[in-house]
């Protein structure tokens, strides 16, 4: 389970492998912080490699979501599994994000 | 010696010629007789013995004068023939030059029984220590308290006046004397590991001993325990990998001049070894107890927990409910909620609170006690998730946690179930038939969104429907290959059994969910409502 931070022009974008769960929010959460306070503002999370997302993982996301917002930043999802649309439908958490098929329509999306 | 005295005397009687052995100490000191033939009233003076090997002098010894040679060797020995008046050998000189070689032998034999005596005598002692050591370790609880015998008994082994035992704090990262030899050890100041300037903190890093000499400069925090030479030693635990550092021990005031030597050093690190090992296993038993008594509160907590928790009973008639809560940890997020409204209403609420252990626990049950005083409140399951949330808001802030949420009123009289799902995604109305209807969630978890939560509406079949609530960590549950049970699975078995009572049913699930998991470790809280009204 890792986190790759990758740049595409002025969007961090980044890779969450694996699962994002209890035991690896937190890392989460420093490593996009860190770059909001490089002055990152447009932010994307992708998901085309994580299999499951706890009810921690999604509280991080909400809570750096209104970090970036508080910032006049942005973040948004994407390449979200069945199963991880479904628990985001199921919990409307899907009001909250923008959430984009593939990557490339989200970072059109900015 | 005996052997030497022997031939002394065969001499005398042979050659009619008095013979005598004297001796000079190691390290100075005074001449004196080791054997004579036959005895002698004094000796002769230091000053006038031959240094040389294979001079002669003829030197004064009392009234008489003697024939010397030095005896070759390390040792200061000398043989004397005389006195020469009582002489009645013909050629002296030649005599003497006979007796030295036979004389060295015999002192070099029994110079080597000595060294073997001496060096016997040290191992034991050395030997005894060790085992005293043991032996105080093994019996004294107090680490300070072994520490102070243990010192003691080490620097009268080695002949050291000055000492002490320091010990690393892993909190502070500074060596700190538990015991003290000529200083008051809660006088002697700590030391920091990365000091520069020490040598324990030299010697606790690099995991090496050190032996400084007399000239060489005191560190002032050493000054304590530092008197001459000082051997500083490393306490180290060993582990098949690893050598921990644990500490330094320090010895100082040699009582002889000489300095420590090799097996000093191999002594010294011997016991330094079994401190090592003492204060790790002190450490051992003091994690183990507290994470005992960790545990045992992690249990209390449970059990309050789950007192907090409504007994099925407080709805009756009105409502048939079963409901259980298997926490992940002793303590979890996961609770549910029953209330008797008027006019035979019944209120059901299941809950899930991001995380577990004691922050979820502490939220869970403000949130319990919240609910019990809104419900009581409001009709309106959507104002009563409002009002909930508005007492929560501040500590879900603070703890960045939220709660997912399902309230229910069920009224049997108009046949209506009044529902607030705030993120719930486990929420279904299972009919007779066994239709299953989900009660989707209308508004993201408790703590996300500002909005106020909304509520709906719908059909509710009394002594027939059932409401069917649970959380994630049921459908969730995974098995040995890490798969998971799935909402259908859990779903199906309810719909299976909805004819037996919602006891029956949880009994059931609960069954289907152990023969999935198996014995896979839980990683979330499973929670199963059902109520029939």
């Amino acid at each position: 389970m890792s986190f790759a931070i990758d740049k595409q022009g002025d969007i961090v974008v980044v890779d969450v492998e694996g699962q994002l769960i209890v035991g690896n929010r937190q890392e989460l959460k420093q490593k996009v912080l860190d770059e909001l306070e490089k002055g990152g503002r447009k932010f994307l999370v992708d998901f085309t490699q994580t299999g499951y997302i706890d009810s921690s993982g999604l509280g991080v996301l909400v809570s750096l979501s209104k970090k970036i917002r508080e910032q006049g930043g942005e973040l948004r999802l994407a390449n979200l599994n069945d199963d991880l649309k479904t628990l985001f439908e199921l919990t409307k958490l899907d009001t909250l994000f923008q959430i984009a098929d593939t990557r490339e329509r989200a970072l059109e999306s900015f | 010696m005996k052997e030497l005295v022997a031939i002394l005397r065969a001499f005398h009687q042979t050659m009619r010629c008095g013979v005598s052995v004297w001796t000079e100490p190691a390290g100075g000191g005074a001449l004196r007789v080791v054997a004579a033939a036959p005895a002698l009233d004094g000796l002769p003076p230091r000053q006038s013995l031959p240094d040389g090997e294979g001079e002669q002098l003829r030197v004064r010894c009392g009234d008489s004068e003697m024939l010397v040679a030095r005896v070759p060797g390390p040792w200061h020995n000398w043989v004397g023939l005389g006195p020469m008046a009582a002489c009645a050998a013909d050629d002296p000189e030649r005599l003497l030059a006979f007796m030295v070689p036979v004389v060295a032998q015999q002192l070099q034999a029994a110079m080597e029984v000595e060294a073997a005596a001496n060096e016997l005598a040290e191992r034991y002692e050395e030997i005894n220590l060790l085992y005293t050591t043991s032996e105080i370790l093994g019996r004294t609880v107090s680490l300070g308290e072994a520490a102070r015998t243990i010192l003691k008994e080490i620097s009268e082994t080695v002949g050291a006046r000055r000492g002490a035992i320091l010990v690393h704090d892993r909190v502070t990262d500074t060596l700190q004397a538990v015991a003290a030899l000529g200083a008051a050890s809660e006088e002697i100041p700590p030391i920091a590991t990365d000091d520069p300037h020490s040598v324990s903190a030299r010697v606790f890093r690099t995991q090496q001993l050190v032996q400084l000499e007399a000239d060489e400069p005191t560190y002032a925090p050493e000054s304590d325990y530092r008197d001459g030479a000082m051997l500083s030693v490393p306490i180290l635990w060993t582990a098949p990998d690893i050598g921990l550092p644990l500490g330094v021990v320090n010895l100082s005031g040699r009582r002889s001049t000489q300095s420590f030597t090799a097996g000093d050093h191999k002594l010294v690190a011997a016991i330094a070894t079994q401190i090592g090992t003492a204060i790790q296993n002190a450490r051992l038993v003091r994690e183990s107890l507290s994470q005992q008594r960790l545990l045992q509160e992690m249990q209390l907590a449970h059990d309050l927990q789950m007192r907090l928790l409504p007994r099925v009973t407080v709805v009756a008639p009105d409502a048939v409910v079963a409901a259980r809560v298997v926490p992940a940890e002793s303590v979890g997020g996961d609770f549910y909620h029953l209330f008797p409204l008027a006019a035979g209403r019944t209120g059901v609420m299941i809950g899930d609170v991001s995380g577990h252990g004691y922050r979820a626990a502490l939220i869970m049950a403000l949130a319990m006690s919240a609910a019990a005083i809104h419900a009581q409140a409001t009709d309106d399951p959507g104002q009563m998730l409002r009002a909930m949330l508005a007492s929560l808001r501040e500590e879900l802030e603070l703890t960045e946690m939220y709660i997912s949420g399902f309230y229910a009123v069920l009224d049997c009289n108009s046949r209506v179930l009044q529902y607030a799902n705030t993120g719930h995604p486990h929420a279904f109305v299972v009919s007779v038939d066994g239709a299953v209807d989900r009660l989707h969630a209308l508004d993201p978890p408790l703590g996300m969104v500002e909005d106020p939560p909304s509520a709906a509406s719908r059909e509710w079949n009394s002594g027939g429907d059932l409401l069917v609530l649970f959380t994630d960590g049921i459908s969730d549950a995974r098995d040995r290959r890490g798969r998971r049970l799935g909402e259908k699975a859990v779903l199906d078995t309810i719909i299976e059994n909805r004819a037996a009572t919602p006891a029956e049913i949880v009994e059931r699930v609960f069954d289907m969910l152990s023969l999935h998991t198996g014995d896979t470790p839980r990683r979330d809280d499973l929670t199963l409502v059902i109520t029939r009204s």
